[in-house]
């Protein structure tokens, strides 16, 4: 894998599901290791190994270290200790963290809020507490963050979240609160509702955007 | 998941280079307002634009929180006020204006056209009241601006309308002398009046549209000069062409940006969306002017040969790019340079590079025409006339719309400064090289028969 340039990166939850959601042996699987080509690979065909069909993934790379999270269902039994083993044995001694657990959740998966997806983005100087105080001023609001990227450049920095709003929550308070909060610690926030960036960097027509929203 | 770098972009034009819209315009057809009695049809007609705008401006501030983006002008354009007063006099314009002047204001719209006279091919009474009564209504109503069509591709030049136009453009500025003649900033004299402008002054409701209509005008010339600059400043050696596609793919960006906040208003008003009109709108700000465009582009002076051709090159960029991002696209559609309007255009003006000849060409390859111009106090009505008819022949022949809105100051004098304050801007009082010699020609009347390009059935 290619390790990211710039910045930092993590994406809090993965929603990417497409496999056998049915199967009796499901496992959710978890790795941490410094990045290098083929880490994907070597996790991967350990999993396949076992039976295994990969049925959601999300990965990154932040400051050179990999992680990925992925779900696997397996088509005969199969522990999580076993399958934690067979990662581990594709990476030298100590070079990958690897935890594995029984899928619980069951059924469709569901959002964790229902509303409208909205970016955040701050921007100023960096200084310790930014993600602590922001990420505790949304969660207080109901306010699921879906993803969020950090961009460091000279002791600049931009955050960018993407978050879901709960459908009550008022756009206009939440965004004067924001400021408030994001003034505070010496930062400019921006929310906007997410149409305004596919409107702008996506090639479908407008009409289709609105309809998307409509029935979201 | 949308891009980061997306994200970045698009924060960055929205913030940093003035990106906004520059108007949502509601039009609102009047036709059925028309009763027995003028003061009766003047309360019909502001009562609907009551009801039917009411929610205009609260809307319109909910959609700009929610994208982040400014919207900086809500706006109302009636169908042309000439239908609703057939068979009426002076007064009954007045009382009129008056009622769309202060329904305007209560629905706490910044302007309200329409209060159009289209006199292309003949006067109707009601064209002729409207006309008559413009120094009156524009010198008592805050809000209200108006429009004078004379000229078609297909109908030729109506010259007696550019007379009677030009007179009262003057008769306006008088009477508005304690403002400087700013009543003749409220109003336009169009060749080709599009029906879906959204634009001020001269927006209108035209009679092929729906009963009410949202119509929106982008801006953006801040972030087409930032892009240019990018450009150089990663490529300095980049050709004509090269700068021709930045600015084509940006404006995609301006126009799409135009229409999802349209489209949105439209939905919550529960009325249809009209059209995107794509037109690059400068403001006196720096760093939202369409002449520094120019001057990224490498124009030094403003004025200067080859100042045409870039125009010329940044107007059907801005097209390619806006008919690509939509397919609801009209009004004005182009690039403006009106002279008070954009600080470096003005200070063209100021410094002498840009002559009113130079702006004369330039409205060949562009949108709109001669667009907020200062004249001296004494240019004669045929001076202006002939300044109405030389842009309604460009327009004619080259079956595009061209405008004509100058003001003549009252007492001003050739280099005197103007400031009229807000969006309206400020400048310098400018002079056609040869402002008379004309006379016999103009003062003849009649038509300019419809050019040939006019005959295509």
């Amino acid at each position: 894998m290619q390790s990211a340039e710039h910045g930092i990166s993590m994406r809090l939850v993965s929603s990417t599901i497409t496999g056998n959601r049915d199967s009796p042996v499901r496992h959710v699987i978890s790795v941490l290791i410094s990045d290098r080509v083929g880490v994907l690979r070597d996790i991967t065909s350990a999993v396949t190994a076992l039976g295994g069909n990969i049925d959601g993934i999300s990965q990154t790379v932040v400051q050179g270290y990999f992680t990925v999270i992925l779900t696997a269902s397996f088509s005969r039994p199969c522990d999580a200790e076993t399958i934690r083993s067979a990662i581990l044995k594709n990476f030298a001694p100590d070079e990958a963290s690897v935890v594995v657990r029984p899928y619980e959740r069951a059924g469709e998966a569901e959002p964790t809020v229902r509303g409208e997806r909205y970016i955040l983005t701050l921007n100023g100087n960096d200084r310790p507490g930014i993600l602590k105080t922001v990420t505790s001023f949304l969660a207080e609001k109901g306010v699921n963050i879906e993803d969020w990227f950090v961009e460091f450049h000279a002791g600049h920095v931009v955050h960018v979240g993407e978050i879901t709003l709960p459908a009550q929550l008022d756009i206009r308070q939440l965004q004067t609160e924001l400021k408030r909060t994001a003034s505070a610690l010496g930062l400019e926030s921006v929310l906007q509702h997410e149409n305004i960036f596919r409107a702008t960097n996506d090639i479908g027509p407008i009409r289709a955007l609105l309809e998307g929203s409509a029935n979201g | 998941m949308v891009d980061r770098k997306d994200v970045l972009s698009t924060v960055r034009m929205l913030r940093e280079e003035n990106l906004d819209v520059r108007t949502v315009t509601l039009g609102i057809h009047l036709g059925d307002c028309v009763r027995n009695d003028p003061a009766d049809t003047a309360e019909a007609a502001a009562s609907k634009i009551r009801m039917k705008a009411c929610h205009l401006v609260r809307i319109c501030d909910e959609i700009a929180a929610r994208y982040g983006v400014a919207v900086v002008n809500k706006r109302i354009a009636i169908s042309p006020a000439c239908n609703l007063l057939e068979g009426r006099d002076v007064s009954a314009a007045l009382t009129l204006a008056s009622a769309l002047d202060k329904a305007a204001s209560d629905v706490s719209v910044d302007l309200i056209g329409g209060f159009s006279a289209l006199a292309h091919k003949g006067m109707t009474p009601g064209t002729r009241t409207v006309i008559e009564s413009l120094p009156d209504v524009l010198s008592t109503t805050q809000r209200l601006c108006a429009s004078i069509n004379v000229a078609t591709t297909h109908a030729g030049v109506h010259v007696d309308a550019v007379l009677l136009a030009a007179r009262q453009i003057v008769r306006t500025a008088l009477a508005t002398r304690s403002r400087r003649g700013f009543g003749a900033a409220k109003l336009t004299v169009f060749a080709n009046m599009p029906e879906d402008n959204p634009f001020m002054a001269g927006a209108v409701l035209g009679p092929g549209e729906p009963e009410c209509v949202v119509n929106v005008g982008v801006s953006g010339p801040g972030v087409i000069k930032r892009a240019v600059e990018r450009l150089l400043l990663a490529r300095p050696k980049s050709s004509l062409d090269e700068i021709a596609d930045e600015i084509k793919h940006t404006a995609y960006r301006v126009t799409r940006t135009g229409e999802l906040v349209g489209r949105e208003v439209a939905k919550r008003l529960g009325v249809p969306f009209g059209v995107v009109d794509l037109s690059l709108a400068p403001t006196p700000r720096v760093g939202d002017s369409v002449g520094e465009i120019y001057h990224a582009m490498g124009i030094e002076k403003l004025g200067a040969p080859g100042t045409t051709a870039a125009v010329a090159l940044l107007n059907d960029a801005v097209k390619k790019g806006g008919s690509f991002a939509s397919s609801s696209v009209g009004g004005l559609s182009g690039a403006f340079i009106p002279l008070m309007e954009d600080h470096a255009l003005s200070r063209a003006a100021a410094d002498g590079t840009l002559s009113l000849e130079k702006l004369e060409a330039m409205t060949a390859v562009c949108s709109v025409g001669l667009d907020m111009i200062l004249l001296p106090g004494d240019t004669s009505p045929e001076a202006i006339a002939g300044l109405i008819l030389d842009e309604a022949s460009i327009g004619v022949v080259n079956r595009k719309t061209t405008s004509v809105r100058v003001i003549p100051v009252p007492d001003g004098k050739p280099g005197e400064r103007v400031d009229f304050g807000g969006l309206f801007g400020a400048g310098t009082i400018c002079q056609p090289v040869c402002p008379d010699g004309a006379e016999t020609f103009v003062n003849r009347g009649g038509h300019i028969p419809a050019p040939i390009q006019g005959l295509t059935n």
